[in-house]
């Protein structure tokens, strides 16, 4: 709960190097490696709708422009929409003068209503529904047409210079080696590239390209009304930017031309490690279900720091800080506290090229790693303040449920731990602060913990099962007083 | 200060809530429980069909420009009066069919028509008049206008008059046979 509502006082570093709290963050079981929310792949599971929990498959959101065909949103407040049943005595058809008494059972009729602005789906003349869901007339885009031609110029334009591309790569291909031509001669490539850009093939795509007809600027604009500036501005009836950007299709200008938007749909995402490409996160299938069938958090793997107090920081004094950690694992712990620069450097290795390899490359499947420099970059820690670690290693039991109910009997307690319980303990550190900290600024200490971890992944014959692994933890301290 | 509170027949009035001053309470009405309504600058006058929910209060203030004899605040009928809400108007009208929203506050300047909806936790303070259909709703206090009035509540009305007195201790009526209910208040002005 903490975690919720309290600001971040405990920074973890990422192995990319941003930080982040402990609960935003990954840890590869592959890698060994703490992971986050910035430099992992993202990938959609499914989509589905948030209020009426149906699911569809991704073909089909795409075809519903990714929007829940029963479900709507207050085009007024975004709130979504309910809907609400009315008894009503249908009108007399005078037409029809004999069929007097069957007419006059009541009908139920439906309508759609917001609970937080009331706003109701007879406010615009919307006539109301005989059934409970769907019905609802739907409005057509006035520039339909134009939003067709221009999706398939430009996909025809993607087309054409995907296919280029290829065209380069095969020629390039075609010195180095001759396996590629099995897969050449098959026409793979091409289909395959096609297929996955969801693309026409390619002789409809110059005729597309050609029929396009260039958007024409015109110097003749209509004029504005004469009253346009001496009109009284109601703005009861004139809708607000977020409401008119709600349905960009329409952008409604009066608020009685307003339509209830078709709720968006929301993604199941999974989450998989960019290096090793192992899924670290993977929900449930089913929408209403909110647990995880992979779910590799830092939460469950590495010792978690929380401050339980601290003294103020000021310049060149020491103070204490008392700390408590957490081993979440089902296995002992080993944990040792270390200054920063002590962190040993890992270099994730590359995998030795192979013949596979430059297949998967000739297919243009293979794994792009230019993220990493994009991504990655060394944080900087603040060093103002130095925390004097114990030269000591202290062991910290395994996550265990029922230990809440023991009496625990043996304290090793001193004066750096000032007590244990079950698999927590808490720490007195000592800080010295720099003398030239600036009074006023964030007072920020560093700590690396080194601490072992069994890997319970199945283990290959050459994997250890235990490691030594480190983290970098950044604890926020108030600011530097006087 | 004088308590003359006259509960008209088929009203229903918890016990447990404040009543101070001269107040009418119209047939149809249903005042829950831990309600207060303080008459203290002249008579409160509920109409039909109300409904007042817990922990609301309504209070007539007194003024410095009090009139002689004082005006009273009259509340239209099918008010909705939702729970912990406040209304502090001194003006001798509110219209009917409108609904004050959980925890709304309407001060002494605010001027109320027919058909409102004072959204939850709005917090009304400046001098405005609400024209009819108004709604005001969330923490910017957006305003909008209903095209209709806001659904009647008979049917919460018929089940909570029903209900209430299965489980509350209430006031009994204390006014009978006075037949055009709305005329014995009119001419006083
Ligand atoms: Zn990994
Ligand atoms: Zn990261
Ligand atoms: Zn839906
Ligand atoms: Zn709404």
């Amino acid at each position: 709960m903490a975690y919720l509502v309290q600001p971040d006082y405990v920074k973890y570093v990422c192995s990319c190097g941003q930080m982040k709290p402990i609960t935003n963050l990954y840890f590869c079981r592959h890698c060994l490696k703490i992971r986050c929310g910035f430099c992992i792949c993202h990938e959609v599971d499914s989509h589905y709708c948030a209020n009426c929990l149906e699911n569809m498959p991704s073909s089909e959101a795409r075809l519903k422009k990714n929007r829940c065909s029963s479900c709507f949103d207050c085009p007024s407040c975004f709130h979504t929409l309910s809907t609400r049943a009315t008894m009503v005595q249908p009108r007399q058809d005078p037409a029809s003068g004999d069929a007097k008494v069957e007419n006059k059972q009541p009908k139920k009729m439906y309508y759609l209503s917001c609970f937080n602005c009331r706003w109701t789906s007879r406010d615009v003349g919307i006539p109301d529904q005989p059934v409970a869901s769907g019905g609802w007339p739907e409005r057509v885009n006035p520039f339909a047409n134009r939003f067709a031609q221009l999706m398939e110029y430009y996909k025809a334009i993607a087309q054409q210079e995907k296919q280029e591309k290829l065209d380069k790569e095969r020629k390039k291909f075609a010195i180095r080696g001759n396996y590629i031509t099995l897969t050449d001669k098959t026409g793979l490539t091409g289909a395959m590239a096609r297929n996955r850009a969801g693309m026409p093939s390619s002789e409809s795509t110059s005729s597309a390209i050609a029929n396009f007809v260039l958007s024409q600027a015109t110097e003749e604009v209509e004029e504005l009304p004469d009253d346009y500036h001496s009109r009284e501005v109601n703005l009861k009836m004139i809708t607000t930017m977020p409401q008119r950007l709600a349905s960009p299709e329409w952008q409604a200008q009066q608020v009685s031309r307003l339509q209830p938007i078709a709720r968006p749909l929301s993604v199941k995402r999974s989450q998989r490690c960019r290096q090793c490409d192992h899924n670290l996160t993977k929900p449930e299938y089913n929408p209403g279900s909110i647990k995880f069938k992979i779910e590799l958090l830092a939460f469950y793997h590495v010792p978690e720091v929380k401050i339980i107090s601290y003294e103020t920081i000021k310049p060149g004094v020491t103070s204490a800080l008392l700390l408590k950690l957490t081993n979440p694992t089902a296995h002992e712990m080993q944990i040792q506290l270390i200054q920063p620069n002590e962190v040993p450097e890992i270099e994730e290795k590359e995998e030795p090229k192979n013949i596979e390899k430059s297949l998967e490359k000739s297919l243009n499947l293979e794994k792009d790693m230019s993220w990493k420099s994009v991504v990655e970059r060394k944080p900087t820690l603040p060093s103002a303040i130095k925390v004097n670690n114990p030269e000591l290693t202290f062991t910290l039991a395994q996550r265990d449920d029922a230990a809440e109910y023991d009496d625990d009997s043996h304290h090793d307690t001193n004066d750096i731990i000032l007590w244990r319980k079950s698999n927590k303990l808490a720490l007195r550190l000592q800080l010295t602060a720099d003398e030239n900290a600036k009074v006023g600024l964030p007072a920020v200490a560093v700590v690396a913990l080194q601490y072992t971890y069994r890997n319970t992944v199945p283990p290959t014959s050459t994997q250890p099962r235990d490691h030594t692994l480190y983290t970098t933890v950044t604890i926020d301290l108030g600011i530097v007083s006087q | 200060m004088s308590h003359n509170i006259k509960i008209l027949p088929g009203a229903t009035v918890c016990e447990d809530c404040t009543l101070e001053g001269d107040i009418t309470i119209g047939g149809g009405t249903v005042i829950h429980p831990r309600v207060t309504i303080i008459a203290e600058g002249g008579p409160i006058i509920i109409a039909e069909y109300c409904i007042i929910e817990e922990y609301s209060t309504i209070i007539h203030k007194k003024s410095d420009k009090q009139e002689s004899p004082p005006k009273a605040l009259f509340i239209g009928a099918h008010n909705v009066f939702e729970v912990g809400c406040r209304l502090e108007s001194i003006f001798g009208h509110i219209g009917e069919n409108n609904i004050f929203e959980c925890r709304s506050f309407v001060g002494v300047d605010v001027r109320i028509g027919s058909g409102c909806v004072v959204g939850a936790a709005c917090c009304l303070t400046a001098q405005q008049v609400l024209v009819d259909n108004t709604v005001i709703w969330g923490s910017e206090h957006h305003i909008r206008e209903a095209l209709e009035k806001q659904p009647s509540q008979l049917l919460q009305l018929d089940f909570l008059s029903k209900v209430m007195p299965n489980y509350h201790r209430l006031r009994k009526p204390n006014v009978h046979k006075r037949q055009p209910s709305r005329q014995s208040t009119e001419p006083a002005k």
